[in-house]
C-alpha cells in the first residue's frame, strides 16, 4: 500500500464507534431472523453494546489522533463528550423500554435507530473536516427524523416527523450552502489547514464569515437555539415520549460539542465575528425560553421551552470563549442531561387509566396520590429554575461567572434575569402538584424498575451535586483544556 | 459548642421529615423541640463565654466545599459577637415558638410535617448567620426563603395561602437577583468571597470604580447599593415589602417566627456583617437611611387602618425594621442589632399572644369582631400589654432603650438625610403608640362583638403555649436594661450626661463595654461613631420619642374607650389620607398594573405564537404583507412549515444584514 | 470560445427551466423541466471533464428519482392550485428577503480578492492523476482519501432504508404466504389420519 501511505489507516481510535455500528447491524440482523422473540433480549443487549462502547472509549487512549485522511479526532475533549452521550443514550433507553410496550410501539428497530443515532453523534463530536462533520450530522439526523415519527398510528407523531425533517433539510441546506462558501474563498475543508488559513488571510473575506454565519444558522436549528426553535415545541409534543426525551437529552450535548469545535478551531481567529451571532442566538433563546413557556398546558411543550431556555444559558458560556466558558458549558449540558432524564420519568409516569396524559394540570394533586414522585420532581423543578443548593444553579452560577469574567457583563445580567422569569413556570408546575385538587387521579405504579432506578440517579445527583461538585468539574476541566492546546 | 448550636436543629429536622410516618406526630413534636431546646443552650452557653469569658472570635472550618480554579470556598462556621447575637436571638425564640406550636397546631393534621419546616427553616437561618463566605451565605438565605415558602402555604388547601407563598417567593427572587449581582460584583472587585479576604482588603479598594454602559460607578457604593436590594425583598422595606402582610395567610406560630423575630431581620444582619464595606460607602448608607425611615413612616401609616389583627402587627413589624435600616444608614449598627434583639422578643411575643387570642375566638382574625375578652384571657391580656408597651416604647421595657437609642443616634448623625429620618422615625412612634393600643381596645374591651357562640368558646389557652409567652415576655421587659451598656453604650464605659436612663443594676464585666464586646464583627470609621455622640444629644431629643409614645396612647383612648364614635367622624373628616393608607398606598395595584400584567401580557402573546411573531417580524419588512400573511395563516392548514421556514430565513438573513452593515 | 458559449447555453437553459418548475401550473411539467434542468446540470459537468458525474446525474437522478416524481405526480391526487395558493402569499415577503439575501451575496462575492493561500490550500488529487479515466480516479480516492465519508454515507443509506421501512412496512394478518420449507418438512403422518372404519355402525 506504498501509494497510499499518506493515509493513516489506524482504526483503533475509531474502535468504540465501529463497535456500536457493528452491534446496531447486529442487532437489525438478530430482530429480523427471531422476530417477536428478540423484542424481549434485545433492549438488554442494545444497553450492554452501550455499555461496552463507554468502556471502550475510556479505554481509548487520547493522544489526539486524527486518522482516515484528517476526517476524524480522538481527544479528550471528544472522549468526554461521547461519555456523556453514551450516558444520556442509556438513560434514555431506560426510560423507554417500559413506555414502548405500553404504547405498542415496541419494534426492535427503535433501538437500532437510537443506537445508529449515537453512532452519528459519537462521530460529529470527533469530526474535523467539514465534510465528515456533515456526514455524521446527517446521519444523526435522519434516524432522529425517522423517530420522530416512530408512532405509526398517531397522526401527531407523523406531522413531527415531517415537520422535522422539511425543516430539517432547509437547516442542512443552509450548512451546506454555508461549507461552500468556506471552501470555496479558502479551498479546504480540513480544520487544522482553515485555522492556518485565517491565521494568514487577514482581513478575512467576507464570504468566509457569511459560510460562517450560514453553517451557524444550521446548527442552531440542531440545537433549537432560538429564532431556529420553531420545530422544538411541535415535535416535543407529537413526537413519543421516549423519542423526546432522547431529544431533550443527547442531540443538543452533541450539536454544541461540535458547534464549539468548529468555533474554536478553525474559527478560533474570528471571535469578534462569531461572538455577535452566538450572542444573538442566547438572546434569543433565553427571551423565548423564559416567555414562551409561560402558557404552556402541555408538559412535553413546556419541556421544549425549558430546553430552549437552557440552550441559551449554554450559549452564554461558549460566548464567553474561554476556556472556563467552555468548561462551564460542560457542566451545564452534563447537568441538564441529568435533570431532564429524572423529569421524563416523572412524564412517563403520568398515565391515566392506561392511557398516557402531558397536561400540566394532570398532576394535580400528585403530592396526596404519589407523594415520593411529587417531591422528585419538585426537586428537579426547584433544580431547573436555579435554586440553590440544587445542581442546576451551579451549571449556572459556571456559566455566568465564565459570563463575567468575559466581560459579558450585559449578557450575564440578561441570564440572570431571564432565569428569574423562567423560574415562575418551573414552580408553577410544583404548585400544581402540591396545591391543586385533583379531578381524576393518575394511575399508581406505573414504573418499572429501571426507570424507577433513573429517576432516583437524576434526583440523588440534583441533590447531592453539592456535596462534592469538584468530582465533576475536574472532569469537565480536562476536557474543555483539550479544546485549548497551548493556548 | 457552635457546631451542636447550628447543627442540633438540623438533625432535629432529618429525624422529624424523614422518619416523620415511623415516629409519629408526638415523636416529631418532641424530636423538634428537644434539638432547639439543645441548640438554645449550646447558643447561650457560647454567647456566655463570649460576653463574661475572654473568648476570642475565630473561624471553624468543615469541609472543604467547592475549589475551582481561584475559587475556593469551604463550609466554615464564623463564630464571632454578631453571628452569636443572631444565634441566641434564632435558638431561643425558635425554642418559643416550636413549643408553643405543639399546643397551636394540635387541631391540625400534619403536625410532623409543620414542625420538621420549623426545624428546616431555624437551621437554614443558623446557617445564614454563621456564615463565613457569602456562597453560604446565600445558600443559608435561600434556604429560608424555601422554608418561609412552605411555611406560608402550608394550609394549602386554601387558595390565598397558596398565592401568598407564590408572592414571597417571586417577590424575594427579585431581592436575591440583587443579592446575586452583589455576590459577583464583590468577586469581581476583591477575587474572593471570603469574608475575612474581603473585609481585610477593603480600605485598599475604596478607590475602586467601574465603567459600566458608559458611566462610571464607584465599586464599594456598588456593592453597598446591591446588597442593600437583596436585603429590601428579606427584610420587606419599602418596594419589595408586598409580600410581607399577604404572609400572614400562614399559621400564626411562623409569623411570629419568621416574620417578625429572624428571617425578615436577615437584612439588617447582612448589612450589619458588611459594615466593614458599607463604612466606605457614604452613598448606600444614605439610600439605606432614606428606604428605612420611609418604610417605618409608611408602613405606621397603613398600620393605623387595618383590621386584620396580623396584618396591623405585619405593618408594625414592617416599620420596626424600617428603623432599624435607618440606625444602620446612620453607622449606629450596635443600634440596630440592639433593636433586632429586643423587637425579636417583643414581636414574637405580640403574634404568639394574638394567635392566642385567634386560637380563643375559634380563628377569628378581623378586630372589629372582637372586643370585651380581656377578662376571660386575663393572661394573655397581660402579656399582650407587655408586649405593647415595649413596642411603643414606653420607658423601662425593651423597646424604650433600643428605639431611643436609634432615634438618638439618627439625630447625632446630624445630616440632613438623618434628620429627616429622625423626623419620620418619631411621628412613625407616635402612630405606633397609637395603633398598638387601637388593637388593645379593639380586641379586649368594649362590647363583645362576636357571636354569642364564639363568645362562649372563649378560653384561656394551655400552658404548653403559655408558658413560651412567659419567656418571652421576660425578654421584652428585661432584654433592655440588661443589654444596654454592652450593645449601645458609650465605649468610655460610664454615661456621664445619660442621667434619665437608668443603668443596669448589676455591675459590669470587664467586656461589657460595647467596642469590646463587638469586637471586630462591627468595624465603625473613626468619624462616623454616632453612637457615640448619640450619648451626649440635647435633652428634648431624647424625650422626643416617649413623649409622643405616651400621647399616642392617650389618644387611642380617648378615640376607642372615651368617644367610641370619633373614629368614624374621623374616617369622613380625613377620607382621602385614610383611602391611602387603608388601601395600602396602592403598592399591589400598582405592581399588578405595571409589571404583573406586562409580564403575562408578554407571555401570553410569545406563546399564542407563531402567529405574532411574524406580526412582530414583519413591520421590518413590509408590514402590510406580514399583516396579511397572519390572517391568511390561520385559514392555511398545513402552513405552518411554510411559516416555520420563514422565521428561520428572516433570522438568517437579518444576522447576515448585520453583518454586511457592520463591515460594508 | 465555443466552450464558453456551450457553458452559457447550459448555464442559461438550466437557470430557465429551474424557474419554469417552481411556476409551471401543471405539476407532470414542472417534472419535466426539472428532467431537462437535470440533463443541462450534466451537461456543465460534462464540460468541466467529469464525465462520471455527468453520467451518475443522468442515470439516477433522471432515470430514477425523476420517473419517481413523475409516477407519484401523477398517481396521487394532490390540489397543487390549493397548495399553491397558500404558499403565494409568502410571495411579496419571500421575493424581498431573496433580493436582500443576493444583493448581500453579490457584495460579498464581489467585494473578494484573490489569495493565493486559497489555491495552495485546495485538496489535488495525489493519486490517479494519470490514471486512464475518470472513474478510476474517483475509485481510488473514494476508497483511500475518503473512505471515512464513504463509509459514513453507507450508514446514512442503511438508516433511511430502515426508516423507510419501519415508517411504511405494515404486517397485514389477514395475507397468506405459502412456505415451502413447512410444505416440504410436512410427513404424511401429520397431513392423514386413517381410520378403520367398522362396516355397518355408521360414523360417529
Amino acid at each position: 500500500m506504498s501509494e497510499f501511505g499518506f493515509l493513516d489507516f489506524n482504526l483503533v481510535p475509531l474502535l468504540p464507534e465501529v463497535f456500536l455500528a457493528l452491534s446496531a447491524m447486529g442487532f437489525l440482523l438478530i430482530g429480523v431472523s427471531f422476530g417477536d422473540e428478540a423484542r424481549r433480549v434485545i433492549p438488554w443487549y442494545a444497553l450492554l453494546a452501550l455499555l461496552m462502547t463507554g468502556v471502550l472509549v475510556s479505554q481509548v487512549s487520547f493522544d489526539d489522533a486524527i486518522v482516515l485522511g484528517g476526517m476524524f479526532k480522538a481527544d479528550a475533549y471528544s472522549g468526554f463528550v461521547k461519555l456523556l452521550i453514551i450516558g444520556g443514550v442509556m438513560a434514555t433507553l431506560g426510560l423507554s423500554m417500559r413506555y414502548l410496550e405500553q404504547e405498542h410501539i415496541d419494534q426492535m428497530e427503535f433501538y437500532v435507530l437510537v443506537l445508529l443515532a449515537s453512532v452519528g453523534m459519537m462521530f460529529m463530536v470527533s469530526a474535523v473536516n467539514l465534510l465528515s462533520l456533515y456526514m455524521a450530522l446527517e446521519l444523526q439526523s435522519l434516524s432522529l427524523y425517522v423517530l420522530a415519527a416512530f408512532n405509526r398510528q398517531s397522526p401527531r407523531a407523523a406531522e413531527a416527523g415531517v415537520k422535522y425533517f422539511a425543516l430539517g433539510g432547509l437547516a442542512s441546506g443552509m450548512m451546506l450552502f454555508g461549507i461552500s462558501l468556506i471552501y470555496g474563498f479558502t479551498g479546504s475543508l480540513d480544520f487544522g489547514t482553515l485555522t492556518a488559513s485565517m491565521m494568514v488571510m487577514q482581513p478575512v473575506p467576507f464570504a468566509v464569515i457569511f459560510g460562517l454565519v450560514f453553517l451557524l444558522a444550521g446548527l442552531a436549528f440542531k440545537l433549537s437555539a432560538a429564532p431556529f426553535h420553531m420545530w422544538t415545541p411541535d415535535v416535543y409534543e407529537g413526537a413519543p415520549t421516549a423519542v423526546t426525551a432522547l431529544f431533550a437529552m443527547v442531540p443538543k450535548l452533541a450539536a454544541l460539542a461540535l458547534l464549539m469545535r468548529i468555533l474554536f478551531e478553525p474559527f478560533a481567529y474570528l471571535v469578534p465575528q462569531w461572538e455577535q451571532i452566538i450572542i444573538f442566538l442566547a438572546v434569543m433563546s433565553m427571551i423565548v425560553g423564559a416567555f414562551g413557556a409561560i402558557a404552556q398546558s402541555n408538559i412535553k411543550r413546556l419541556i421544549a421551552y425549558s430546553s430552549i431556555g437552557h440552550i441559551g444559558y449554554a450559549l452564554i458560556g461558549v460566548a464567553a470563549a474561554s476556556e472556563g466558558g467552555i468548561n462551564a458549558v460542560l457542566l451545564h449540558m452534563l447537568i441538564y442531561m441529568a435533570m431532564t432524564a429524572g423529569t421524563f420519568a416523572v412524564i412517563m409516569a403520568m398515565r391515566r387509566g392506561g392511557r398516557s396524559v402531558e397536561r400540566i394540570d394532570d398532576l394535580a394533586g400528585l403530592s396526596r396520590s404519589q407523594p415520593i414522585l411529587a417531591y422528585a420532581l419538585g426537586i428537579l423543578m426547584f433544580s431547573m429554575a436555579g435554586v440553590p443548593p440544587f445542581a442546576g444553579f451551579f451549571g449556572k452560577l459556571m456559566i455566568f461567572q465564565a459570563a463575567i469574567g468575559a466581560e459579558l457583563y450585559a449578557l450575564a445580567i440578561f441570564g440572570v434575569v431571564a432565569s428569574v422569569v423562567a423560574a415562575y413556570y418551573y414552580l408553577r408546575i410544583v404548585k400544581v402538584m402540591f396545591f391543586d385538587e385533583a379531578v381524576l387521579m393518575l394511575d399508581l405504579n406505573v414504573l418499572s424498575g429501571p426507570q424507577r432506578f433513573i429517576l432516583a440517579c437524576s434526583v440523588a445527583f440534583v441533590l447531592f451535586f453539592i456535596l462534592s461538585p469538584s468530582a465533576f468539574i475536574d472532569s469537565t476541566q480536562l476536557a474543555a483544556a483539550a479544546l485549548f492546546p497551548g493556548r | 459548642m457552635d457546631v451542636i448550636a447550628v447543627f442540633a436543629p438540623f438533625f432535629a429536622f432529618v429525624l422529624a421529615g424523614l422518619l416523620n410516618r415511623q415516629i409519629g406526630d408526638r415523636g416529631c413534636q418532641i424530636v423538634t423541640c428537644v434539638g432547639l431546646l439543645i441548640a438554645a443552650a449550646a447558643s447561650i452557653k457560647l454567647f456566655l463565654d463570649f460576653a463574661l469569658g475572654d473568648q476570642m472570635p475565630y473561624v471553624r472550618v468543615l469541609a472543604e466545599w467547592v475549589a475551582v480554579g481561584d475559587f475556593k470556598v469551604s463550609w466554615a462556621l464564623r463564630v464571632d459577637m454578631l453571628s452569636v447575637v443572631m444565634m441566641n436571638v434564632i435558638t431561643i425564640v425558635s425554642s418559643c415558638v416550636h413549643i408553643y406550636s405543639v399546643g397551636y397546631m394540635s387541631h391540625d393534621e400534619a403536625k410532623g410535617r409543620f414542625m420538621a419546616y420549623l426545624s428546616l427553616f431555624t437551621f437554614a437561618m443558623l446557617m445564614l448567620v454563621s456564615a463565613d463566605n457569602l456562597l453560604q451565605l446565600f445558600f443559608g438565605w435561600e434556604g429560608v426563603g424555601l422554608a418561609s415558602y412552605l411555611l406560608i402555604g402550608f394550609w394549602n388547601e386554601k387558595h390565598s395561602a397558596n398565592a401568598a407563598a407564590q408572592k414571597a417567593f417571586i417577590v424575594n427572587r427579585i431581592g436575591d437577583f440583587g443579592l446575586t449581582l452583589g455576590i459577583f460584583t464583590i468577586f469581581l472587585v476583591f477575587g474572593s468571597i471570603e469574608f475575612e479576604t474581603i473585609f481585610a482588603n477593603v480600605a485598599d479598594q475604596a478607590e475602586t470604580a467601574f465603567v459600566f454602559f458608559g458611566h462610571e460607578f464607584h465599586a464599594l457604593t456598588l456593592i453597598g447599593l446591591l446588597l442593600f436590594i437583596g436585603a429590601t425583598g428579606k427584610s420587606a422595606q419599602l418596594g419589595l415589602h408586598v409580600w410581607l402582610p399577604d404572609a400572614m395567610e400562614g399559621p400564626t406560630p411562623v409569623s411570629a417566627l419568621i416574620h417578625a423575630a429572624t428571617m425578615v431581620t436577615a437584612g439588617v444582619f447582612l448589612l450589619a456583617r458588611f459594615s466593614p464595606v458599607y463604612e466606605y460607602a457614604p452613598f448606600a448608607l444614605a439610600v439605606v437611611t432614606v428606604v428605612g425611615a420611609l418604610t417605618a413612616f409608611i408602613a405606621a401609616t397603613i398600620g393605623l387602618t387595618q383590621f386584620d389583627i396580623k396584618r396591623v402587627i405585619a405593618y408594625s413589624t414592617m416599620s420596626q425594621l424600617g428603623y432599624m435600616f435607618f440606625a444602620l444608614g446612620v453607622s449606629a449598627y450596635g443600634a440596630a442589632m440592639f433593636h433586632l434583639m429586643t423587637h425579636a422578643f417583643f414581636k414574637a411575643l405580640l403574634f404568639l399572644g394574638a394567635g392566642s387570642v385567634i386560637h380563643a375566638l375559634s380563628g377569628e382574625q378581623d378586630m372589629r369582631k372582637m372586643g370585651g375578652i380581656w377578662k376571660k384571657i386575663p393572661v394573655t391580656y397581660v402579656l399582650m400589654w407587655i408586649g405593647s408597651l415595649a413596642l411603643a416604647g414606653v420607658p423601662f421595657f425593651a423597646g424604650y432603650y433600643s428605639k431611643d437609642i436609634m432615634l438618638e443616634a439618627a439625630w447625632a448623625r446630624d445630616t440632613g438625610v438623618a434628620h429627616f429620618a429622625y423626623w419620620l422615625g418619631i411621628a412613625a412612634a407616635f402612630m405606633t403608640a397609637f395603633y398598638s393600643w387601637r388593637l388593645l381596645f379593639m380586641t379586649f374591651h368594649g362590647k363583645p362583638r362576636a357571636s354569642a357562640e364564639v363568645m362562649h368558646h372563649v378560653h384561656e389557652s394551655p400552658p404548653v403555649m403559655l408558658v413560651p409567652l412567659f419567656v418571652l415576655a421576660l425578654g421584652a421587659l428585661m432584654a433592655g436594661a440588661v443589654f444596654y451598656q454592652p450593645f449601645v453604650g458609650s465605649a468610655g464605659g460610664h454615661e456621664a450626661s445619660a442621667a434619665h436612663h437608668t443603668e443596669p443594676a448589676h455591675e459590669s464585666p470587664e467586656r461589657w463595654n460595647r467596642q469590646a464586646f463587638w469586637g471586630p464583627a462591627i468595624q465603625v470609621r473613626p468619624g462616623n461613631d454616632t453612637l457615640e455622640v448619640a450619648h451626649n444629644v440635647a435633652d428634648w431629643v431624647k424625650r422626643m420619642p416617649t413623649v409622643v409614645g405616651v400621647l399616642g396612647i392617650v389618644l387611642a383612648f380617648v378615640m376607642y374607650i372615651l368617644q367610641p364614635r370619633l373614629p368614624g367622624r374621623m374616617k369622613e373628616i380625613f377620607s382621602a389620607p385614610h383611602t391611602l393608607f387603608y388601601n395600602k398606598w396602592f403598592w399591589d395595584e400598582i405592581y399588578q398594573f405595571v409589571l404583573v400584567r406586562p409580564a403575562l401580557l408578554l407571555g401570553r402573546m410569545l406563546s399564542l405564537g407563531d402567529r405574532k411573531v411574524i406580526d412582530a417580524v414583519g413591520p421590518d419588512g413590509g408590514a402590510r404583507a406580514s399583516g396579511k400573511i397572519a390572517t391568511a395563516l390561520s385559514h392555511f392548514q398545513s402552513g405552518y412549515i411554510f411559516q416555520y421556514a420563514f422565521v428561520m430565513m428572516m433570522a438568517l438573513v437579518a444576522v447576515l444584514s448585520w453583518f454586511a452593515f457592520r463591515m460594508g | 470560445m465555443i466552450l464558453a458559449a456551450v457553458f452559457y447555453l447550459f448555464a442559461f437553459i438550466l437557470l430557465l427551466s429551474g424557474f419554469l418548475v417552481i411556476t409551471a401550473r401543471n405539476p407532470v411539467h414542472s417534472v419535466l423541466f426539472l428532467i431537462l434542468a437535470f440533463f443541462n446540470a450534466a451537461g456543465l459537468f460534462v464540460l468541466l471533464g467529469a464525465e462520471f458525474i455527468a453520467m451518475i446525474l443522468v442515470i439516477v437522478y433522471v432515470g430514477a428519482v425523476a420517473v419517481l416524481f413523475l409516477f407519484v405526480v401523477m398517481m396521487l391526487d394532490i390540489d397543487f392550485a390549493h397548495l399553491r395558493k397558500g404558499a403565494m402569499q409568502y410571495v411579496p415577503l419571500g421575493l424581498l428577503v431573496g433580493v436582500i439575501l443576493l444583493t448581500e451575496l453579490v457584495i460579498s462575492v464581489s467585494a473578494w480578492q484573490f489569495n493565493s493561500l486559497s489555491q495552495q490550500n485546495l485538496a489535488v488529487p495525489e493519486i490517479g492523476l494519470n490514471a486512464a479515466t475518470n472513474t478510476q480516479a474517483l475509485g481510488a480516492v473514494l476508497y483511500t482519501q475518503y473512505v471515512y465519508a464513504f463509509q459514513l454515507a453507507g450508514l446514512i443509506l442503511l438508516v433511511a432504508m430502515i426508516g423507510a421501512i419501519v415508517l411504511t412496512h405494515r404486517v397485514r394478518p389477514g395475507v397468506r404466504k405459502q412456505s415451502i420449507e413447512s410444505q416440504n418438512a410436512r410427513r404424511p403422518e401429520e397431513a392423514m389420519e386413517i381410520l378403520k372404519v367398522q362396516s355397518g355402525a355408521g360414523i360417529s
